[in-house]
């Protein structure tokens, strides 16, 4: 009795020891190397397809786990000189897949050393790809070319050293100017923006002046035209006013003049202030002169 | 089986084993909020995906399940946020090789479950880092003077688009639903001018409207001035006429009468004439026939009768028209 125990015991235990050294788990991120004592025999699930429930040969084989999702890995900061002697910092990143686990076991062993091994190919295609760009072409006109050559160049490079991993993307995440040349970039913006104002205000001074310039033109436009009806109505007055007189006087122009002249008499000695010194011949002294009859 | 020490009877082994088992089952029970999904592994291999409200899967170590949040937005900040700036961050070069100082914010959420967590490792720190690249890469090729005033909008879709492509490009399973610039400024260092230019914008809008105000004063009061010289020239036409037929219309009048008696009118004229300028003026009358020497005439004889007192003046022309006429 105690005796068949023990044996159950046993048994249960060894075939436990034995399925969990049997039977593995391979979850859909993972892909896994199946080391036959030292030696990587196969793979499991390096295409997707075979996650899940999997065997291996208990205790010959070991299994070494990779990721196979898409991983990041982020460059350290490097200053790239252009093919004009221009200096930039240029952060980057790459994607890349562990897509051939066997080789990348092989040549690579783990992450760690895969992160520090690709680290360097990224910086120095970096270095080679950017520093036959100018500056300009590198922040402007050719980034994403740049950014895909270089990929291209780290994927060939990659390949040749069969690290077993597939670049999905390298993007460079900042490239910018070192900090003693941002200071020259700040004085060109300082000043250009100094012109500008110095020409805003230069072109309001100048409409400010064609405005009141304008202004005045027509108000000379203006008065002068008044001017211009106003002497054309005079004159139709005087006009009428000579048409009305001589149309008048016309029928009689000795008595018109005769008339005319006693009315101006008469006013021009208006203010009573004339001495006058006449002669008893004159025609109004006539009777005083020479009595009643005249003669 | 064997029978269990200290005599338990094996009826009631079996019922707490089956209850052990039936609690193992029902721990398969789960429950997917509205705005999850449920990714369900079998063995770590994916099986399917579960929607909203209580679901089954087989109890572990079977299968398990992974919940993803889909309709929930997240954000991600890129160049300093509440806390502070970040200049490494937010100084960027623009395509006219000036420098701005940009912060702005990524609103993304996961559209494929089942992408986003088999195929991208950390995906939620790949964004910032796609965030950055492309803004860079697109406002490298915008001139600095957009991105700070009108332009804004296009280098948030021009950036979401290319974030888009990206990440679709990994098949990462993520939406980005919009792509913010929080604030987009001169950096620090050049506020200052910058700010000179809109200080000279209100400047020269300044000068502007003092000239639209000269510029209306002035030619109002030309109008003003213009209606005036007119209006006077009118009058002075309608006056002109007027008195004319008046006067006129006078004369007419006593040249009729004077026609019926010529000799009489004449003198009369003449002598009621004489009579108002000589009453109205100092006189002195000279014979001077036979007056061989030269007369000298005392200088009290020509100052003046102050104070005047002018004679009614039955004939006399209205003195305004007279002088009108004079002109």
């Amino acid at each position: 009795m105690s005796n068949r125990l023990v044996f159950w015991l046993v048994a249960i235990v060894a075939a436990v020891v034995v399925a969990a050294n049997t039977f593995i788990i391979v979850d859909q991120r993972e892909q896994v190397v199946v080391v036959r004592l030292g030696d990587p025999v196969r793979t499991i699930n390096d295409k997707g397809t075979e996650a899940g429930l999997n065997m291996k040969a208990p205790f010959v084989e070991n299994i070494i786990r990779f990721d196979r999702r898409n991983i990041a890995l982020e460059a350290a900061q490097e200053e790239v000189i252009t093919s004009l002697q221009e200096r930039l910092v240029v952060d980057a990143f790459i994607r890349y897949r562990i897509s051939e686990p066997r080789q990348f076991y092989n040549t690579l062993r783990d992450e760690q050393i895969a992160a520090d091994r690709i680290e360097r190919l990224v910086n120095s295609s970096l270095r080679q790809v950017l520093g036959s760009a100018t500056a300009r072409e590198i922040i402007s006109g050719r980034r994403a070319q740049l950014m895909q050559q270089a990929k291209v160049d780290v994927a060939r490079r990659a390949k040749a050293s069969s690290l077993g991993i597939e670049v999905i993307d390298l993007r460079i995440r900042r490239a910018d100017l070192p900090a003693q040349n941002r200071e020259a970039v700040f004085r060109r913006m300082a000043t250009s923006r100094q012109q500008e104002a110095a020409r805003v205000r230069a072109v309001g001074e100048q409409q400010k002046r064609e405005i009141i310039a304008g202004a005045d033109k027509e108000v000379a436009i203006t008065l002068s035209t008044a001017r211009q009806t106003a002497g054309q109505v005079t004159g139709e007055g005087d006009a009428q006013r000579t048409r009305i007189f001589a149309q008048s006087y016309g029928r009689d122009a000795s008595f018109a003049a005769f008339f005319r002249s006693m009315q101006a008499y008469e006013q021009s000695f208006a203010d009573g202030q004339t001495t006058m010194v006449l002669s008893p011949d004159s025609a109004f002294f006539k009777y005083f002169q020479r009595g009643p009859s005249g003669r | 089986m064997f029978s269990g020490p200290g005599g338990v009877k094996p009826g009631a082994l079996m019922l707490v084993g089956g209850g052990v088992v039936a609690l193992w089952a029902l721990s398969g029970f789960y429950i997917v909020q509205p705005s999850e999904r449920g990714v369900v592994l079998t063995f770590g291999s994916y099986s399917r995906i579960s929607g909203p409200g209580p679901n089954y899967r087989l109890p572990f170590p079977i299968e398990r399940v992974e919940k993803v949040s889909v309709t929930s937005l997240r954000r991600t900040d890129v160049g300093g946020q509440a806390e502070g700036d970040a200049p490494k961050e937010s100084l960027m070069l623009t395509g006219d090789e000036q420098i701005i100082d940009l912060d702005f914010s990524i609103t993304w959420r996961v559209a494929d479950p089942k992408a986003y967590l088999f195929s991208t490792r950390a995906p939620d720190e790949a964004i910032k880092a796609v965030a950055e690249s492309a803004m860079r890469e697109i406002v490298g090729k915008t001139p600095l003077q957009p991105i700070i005033s009108t332009g804004r909008g296009q280098v948030q879709l021009q950036t979401a688009d290319l974030m888009q492509r990206t990440l679709d490009s990994w098949r990462s399973g993520i939406t980005i639903v919009e792509v913010q610039i929080r604030s987009a400024n001169p950096p620090p260092e050049v506020v200052s001018a910058f700010r000179e230019v809109n200080n000279a914008e209100q400047d020269a809008a300044g000068a502007i409207n003092e000239a639209n105000t000269y510029r209306n004063r002035v030619i109002n009061e030309a109008k003003g001035d213009a209606s005036k010289v007119l209006q006077a020239s009118q009058g002075y036409r309608e006056q002109t006429v007027r008195d004319a037929q008046g006067e006129t219309a006078r004369f007419n009048q006593i040249y009729a009468e004077y026609r019926r008696a010529p000799g009489v009118t004449r003198d009369r004229l003449y002598i009621e004439s004489m009579e108002r300028i000589l009453a109205r003026s100092n006189k002195v009358v000279i014979d001077a026939k036979g007056a061989s020497a030269p007369i000298i005439l005392p200088p009290d004889v020509f100052r003046s009768r102050v104070p005047v007192v002018a004679a009614p003046q039955i004939d006399a022309r209205p003195p305004q028209a007279a002088g009108k006429a004079a002109q």
